[in-house]
């Protein structure tokens, strides 16, 4: 609330802060957001980079990032107007600012500051099949950071039922989904296509989506962080492995047990349950066709022998 | 009270209802609809989890936790209820006191057609049924392939590491699949069945609207068992005429009660 005012309060002052062209002070974040908080839509300079303008500073403020300066991530930022070399940033950074680059162009310097608060989860992320498609074979496609956790300057905790954090509990299936459920990315990394669909449809899924909240989610079997591919023997869902995982909630599951969970859709590959399914329809129309049928014969006849026998003999 | 020798000149007295169902059915019945109802409520939620409103009626059940536990509770129930049933057959069975008329004949398919001839205005008049008709006799049927296709793949899914054990390993790649479809989709033809076939036939045609009382109190009218059942009513009171213009005319005897034990399935 009092940031807000203050903003407001400030904004009136616009104009003179540009003016003034000073670096930021220590600690204050209101050199940046006096502009930032008003700014809105994406402006792409020159070198054809799209930088997003908006920073909502009451969402920043109220974000677990609330207390760092912007310039603690946006290191090559620090004057107005903001160009400071990067060489005052740590080299390291600046590397993996080179190797983060495709995920976020405008300023990468700030996608790689993670690390220096973050490294623990940096070296799972590094490992895992998402960071390494990025990091280690160049690709642009796969998750980092932001594209889980959302917006930098509105990152919140995941934990409580009523978070809105894209990777709590009611919104991960979703946050993964928005990669997963796109058939191209299934069928280039050669994964089941459908794959949230299916889940959806599993009796995990089900019940996850009717307010479950120990269902496991995308996250509970494949991990977090350190997610692997099922084809990783050090991945949770691959082979052995799975006897463990499924054990957490299912005591005693055995290896016939585990293969219940295939994310796979029920197609000619698998004739068995595809077509008792296609028989079971079959069936059931097939009853109800009978049936319906039946029961309008009887209706008719029903209406016959009122209407136009007189002295029906049944009961009045 | 005192059975009577029907003979030609006497025939037994006619009583006001006969009795088809003893306390004992009924309460199979009973047990059976209740627990049906259950898992028909708990199930169409999870079956169609994606419709508005699916975890909202899951809610009213205390959460899909605990409507899991009610469904699984009411399976079982419905899956002993079905074990007395058929123990309860071979006690009677043992004693001599088992018709085993219930099951299916020629006679039957040949009902079925003049029924329909019948409906058709083919036939001037309805065949005569026995003590079950092909109607009855289908309901009662499909219970059994209901409860034998539902009810095994439902154990599986609800103890399945004990299931996982007892599989062939052959079978993994698919079985999980076929019983979850076996589950699922014989449960929506049992629902739609019942609602079609079921209702319409005891509760809501003109005759029995809004439902046959037959299930609370095992009893029907000997009206009603002449019309619908004639074999049966030949059977049971020979030397009565069999058409209700033709007993009409008969002197009623009011205060005659059944012998409790000659309408029973026995």
């Amino acid at each position: 609330m009092r940031t807000s005012k203050r903003v407001v309060w400030l904004s009136a002052l616009l104009p003179l802060g540009i003016a003034w062209n000073t670096p930021t002070a220590q600690g204050d974040n209101l050199s940046c957001l006096i502009c930032h908080n008003a700014l809105e839509g994406t402006f792409t300079a020159q070198d054809g980079k799209p930088a997003h303008l908006h920073v909502d500073g009451e969402k920043y403020a109220a974000s677990v990032h609330g207390d760092l300066e912007c310039t603690t991530c946006h290191m090559t930022f620090v004057d107005n107007p903001h160009g400071t070399p990067e060489e005052e940033v740590d080299e390291s950074i600046v590397k993996l600012s080179v190797a983060v680059a495709r995920k976020s162009p405008r300023d990468p310097i700030a996608l790689a500051a993670c690390v220096q608060c973050h490294d623990d989860i940096y070296q799972e992320v590094r490992e895992s099949v998402h960071g390494a498609n990025i990091l280690q074979k160049g690709e642009s496609d796969g998750p980092l950071c932001l594209d889980c956790h959302g917006s930098p300057h509105e990152i919140t905790r995941a934990e409580g039922a009523s978070s809105t954090s894209p990777v709590a509990y009611r919104h991960v299936v979703a946050t993964c989904g928005r990669c997963h459920e796109q058939k191209s990315i299934s069928l280039k990394y050669g994964f089941s296509t459908d794959i949230i669909a299916r889940y959806d449809e599993s009796f995990h899924g089900k019940k996850y989506l009717l307010g479950g909240t120990q269902s496991p989610v995308c996250t509970t079997c494949h991990g977090t962080h350190r997610v692997r591919s099922q084809r990783d023997p050090e991945a949770l869902v691959h082979g052995a492995n799975r006897l463990k995982l499924c054990g957490q909630c299912h005591p005693g599951a055995n290896e016939k047990f585990v293969a219940a969970i295939t994310h796979k859709p029920v197609g000619k590959d698998n004739p068995i349950p595809y077509y008792a399914e296609k028989t079971l329809i079959i069936l059931t129309f097939l009853v109800i066709s009978a049936c319906a049928l039946h029961v309008l014969l009887d209706i008719y006849a029903l209406i016959r022998t009122t209407l136009l026998v007189r002295k029906y003999r049944g009961k009045p | 009270m005192t059975p009577q020798t029907p003979t030609e000149t006497s025939p037994i007295a006619l009583p006001e209802e006969v009795q088809r169902f003893n306390l004992t059915f009924r309460i199979q019945h009973a047990v059976m609809a209740g627990s049906f109802l259950v898992l028909f409520f708990t199930g169409w939620a999870l079956k169609f989890h994606e419709v508005q409103g699916s975890a909202a009626w899951i809610d009213l059940w205390g959460g899909p936790k605990a409507a899991g536990i009610v469904h699984r509770v009411a399976g079982i129930t419905m899956l002993i209820d079905s074990l007395f049933h058929l123990g309860y057959l071979a006690y009677r069975a043992a004693r001599g006191k088992l018709r085993w008329d219930i099951i299916p004949d020629w006679q039957d398919g040949k009902d079925a057609y003049n029924n329909v001839r019948y409906f058709l205005g083919l036939a001037q008049d309805k065949p005569r049924f026995r003590r079950f008709n092909y109607l009855q006799k289908f309901d009662y049927w499909a219970v059994f392939w209901g409860i034998f296709v539902i009810g095994a793949s439902g154990l599986a899914l609800t103890f399945p590491t004990k299931a996982a054990v007892i599989f062939p390993a052959w079978t993994t790649d698919w079985i999980w699949e076929l019983i979850y479809v076996m589950h699922s989709d014989e449960a929506l033809l049992a629902i739609v069945f019942i609602l079609f076939w079921h209702f319409y036939n005891e509760h809501l045609r003109p005759d029995v609207f809004p439902m046959s009382w037959i299930w609370i109190t095992g009893r029907m009218s000997v009206d009603e068992l002449r019309e619908r059942h004639p074999l049966e009513f030949e059977r049971l009171f020979p030397g009565h005429a069999t058409r209700h213009d033709a007993a009409a005319a008969a002197p009623p005897v009011a205060d005659a009660a059944p012998d409790s034990t000659v309408g029973t399935p026995s």
